[in-house]
């Protein structure tokens, strides 16, 4: 009985939630198509590789069956086999963050607005129409990373979302740059931030909304963007319909979804998602002695440098004496990958892995390395890249409380037979 | 669907005009019974603001200090509005349930 009314309450919840955003865009579809479900799907689960890893497999609208980290509000992880598909993650297998549960269900593209404001000449309100119409669509192909991909696989564990390798992916992006947007606004001198917040709400009234902040220089460089579409298609709602913020090379917290609102700010932003939460240890590699706090944080920022093999799963079989040619993925946070390494022996020997097609310095990039095991029985496969200014993988796991940006080269055991 | 379709292949420049709707799939989990008191308190001030995955996906080593530090997160700085003094059967009840206290004989086997 108390179960029956707490599903009601939530029911409730998310109707006063949805109330609430329809209020803000307008009779949001008053016409139109009817709402998508969720595809039908097959029961599946998977165990991710750490204890209390196993996790459903659920079908959300617009969305393939992903890894279901939790339901509400939706966060999804994608299969780690689709990146082996291809170097561009398709949309309907992108992974899903959201902070808070009150998370729009309904928008209107006609009556959405964003917002431009704060310590500008003219504020604005502009209409997606208005944003095509501002500049020249760019096109941008860019991974973006969930600040905590892999912290399931910290050890000592750390709390928090209990991810495996599956909280990145990479897509071309089409939009306007940010820099377009602050020009007409007019940034005003003394400025200092600009704050970016999206349609999705705490569901209780004093939590903090999800708000984040770029440096004003950073924010005008030129690259950061204003994206509607992802691999050419609108963006699907879960991943931040209609307008999202795209911040290459950065992780994925400043990527703010449903983006609704740009405050351009005279002092730094001090809102709890960047001045608590999303914090990393000062130092060189942002980590601190497991178990130990660190002294002195500063905002999560750029991307490390991290690679894996795609093509073969721990525990795959492959022909003794004969050639297997294995793949994978690199990226970085901007700089772009310009060498990998592969080993077949746990490290012990190294061969220069063969670069694939070059998208872009934010992109994935696939590697290729062809090894033949001479021996039956377990081969340890390792993967390494270096970007361009020579930054590399650590060879044993980096620790930090929050369980942030684990970059350790990957080790893949497999079996000759 | 079809429209959506038509427009995203030939009208690339134009915004999209129609409103895009999702529902949701129905949310199944549900906290583990139990005789705590802290289970019914759970129940009614946990999942009023998110589903119970957040606590059933976290390393079943988690220490109580871990769940008393999270359940006091939630009302400062997050804006639950649960009581006080809910606090201390809640973090029994987590501890006992997901954590680092449960009984021996439900802990799942060791991780190798």
């Amino acid at each position: 009985m108390a179960t029956k009314a707490l599903v009601l309450t939530a029911e409730a919840l998310r109707r006063r939630s949805f109330l609430r955003q329809a209020g803000t865009l307008g009779a949001a579809a008053a016409f139109g198509s009817p709402a998508l479900d969720a595809l039908a799907a097959e029961a599946g689960r998977v165990t991710l590789p750490f204890e209390n890893g196993e996790r459903e497999l659920v079908a959300y609208p617009q969305k393939r069956p992903l890894i279901l980290l939790t339901a509400r509000p939706p966060q999804l992880e994608t299969p780690f086999s689709v990146f082996n598909e291809s170097a561009i993650t398709p949309n309907d297998a992108f992974f899903v963050r959201y902070h808070w549960s009150g998370i729009p269900t309904s928008i209107d593209p006609q009556t959405y607005r964003l917002r431009v404001g704060g310590n500008v000449n003219t504020p604005l309100e502009l209409s997606l129409s208005d944003l095509r119409q501002m500049a020249d669509a760019t096109e941008l192909v860019a991974v973006v990373q969930c600040s905590g991909n892999s912290r399931g696989h910290f050890e000592p564990r750390a709390n928090g979302g209990q991810l495996s390798n599956g909280a990145m992916g990479n897509a071309r992006w089409t939009g306007v740059p940010l820099r377009k947007v602050l020009e007409k606004a007019g940034v005003k001198a003394g400025s200092v931030q600009v704050a970016f917040n999206g349609l999705d709400t705490p569901p209780l009234g004093d939590g903090p909304d999800f708000v984040k902040a770029l440096n004003l220089d950073h924010a005008l460089d030129g690259e950061v963007m204003l994206a509607w579409q992802m691999n050419g298609a609108d963006l699907p709602m879960l991943n931040g319909y209609p307008l999202r913020l795209i911040v290459p090379g950065y992780y994925g917290t400043y990527w703010v979804k449903h983006l609704s609102d740009i405050t351009v700010t005279d002092k730094v932003f001090d809102g709890f998602w960047m001045s608590t939460a999303y914090r990393i240890p000062d130092n060189q590699c942002a980590c601190t002695e497991p178990g130990k706090a660190p002294a002195k944080t500063v905002p999560i920022n750029r991307m490390n440098v991290r690679s894996f093999i795609t093509s073969l799963a721990n525990g795959a079989h492959v022909k003794t004496g004969r050639q297997t040619v294995v793949r994978g993925i690199a990226f970085d946070g901007g700089y772009g990958v310009n060498e990998v390494a592969f080993s077949a022996d746990g490290g012990k020997t190294w061969q220069a892995a063969q670069l694939g097609k070059d998208l872009g310095k934010y992109s994935f990039r696939e590697w290729s390395a062809a090894f033949t095991p001479k021996q039956k029985g377990s081969h340890e496969l390792l993967v390494r890249a270096v970007n361009r200014i020579g930054q590399g993988q650590p060879a044993g796991a980096l620790w930090n409380p929050p369980g942030y940006m684990r970059n350790v080269v990957e080790s893949t055991r497999i079996v000759a037979v | 669907m079809m429209i959506r379709s038509l427009l995203a292949a030939g009208l690339m420049t134009a915004a999209p005009a129609f409103a895009l709707d999702i529902n949701l799939p129905p949310e199944t989990a549900l906290f583990k019974p139990s005789t705590l008191p802290g289970y019914t308190l759970v129940q009614n001030n946990c999942m009023l603001c998110h589903s119970v995955h957040y606590i059933q996906s976290q390393p079943p080593a988690s220490p109580r200090a871990y769940w008393e530090a999270t359940v006091k997160k939630m009302k400062k700085p997050f804006g639950a509005t649960f009581a006080d003094a809910d606090i201390p059967d809640m973090v029994d009840y987590l501890v006992k349930t997901y954590g680092a206290e449960r009984p021996p004989a439900t802990k799942p086997a060791a991780a190798k």
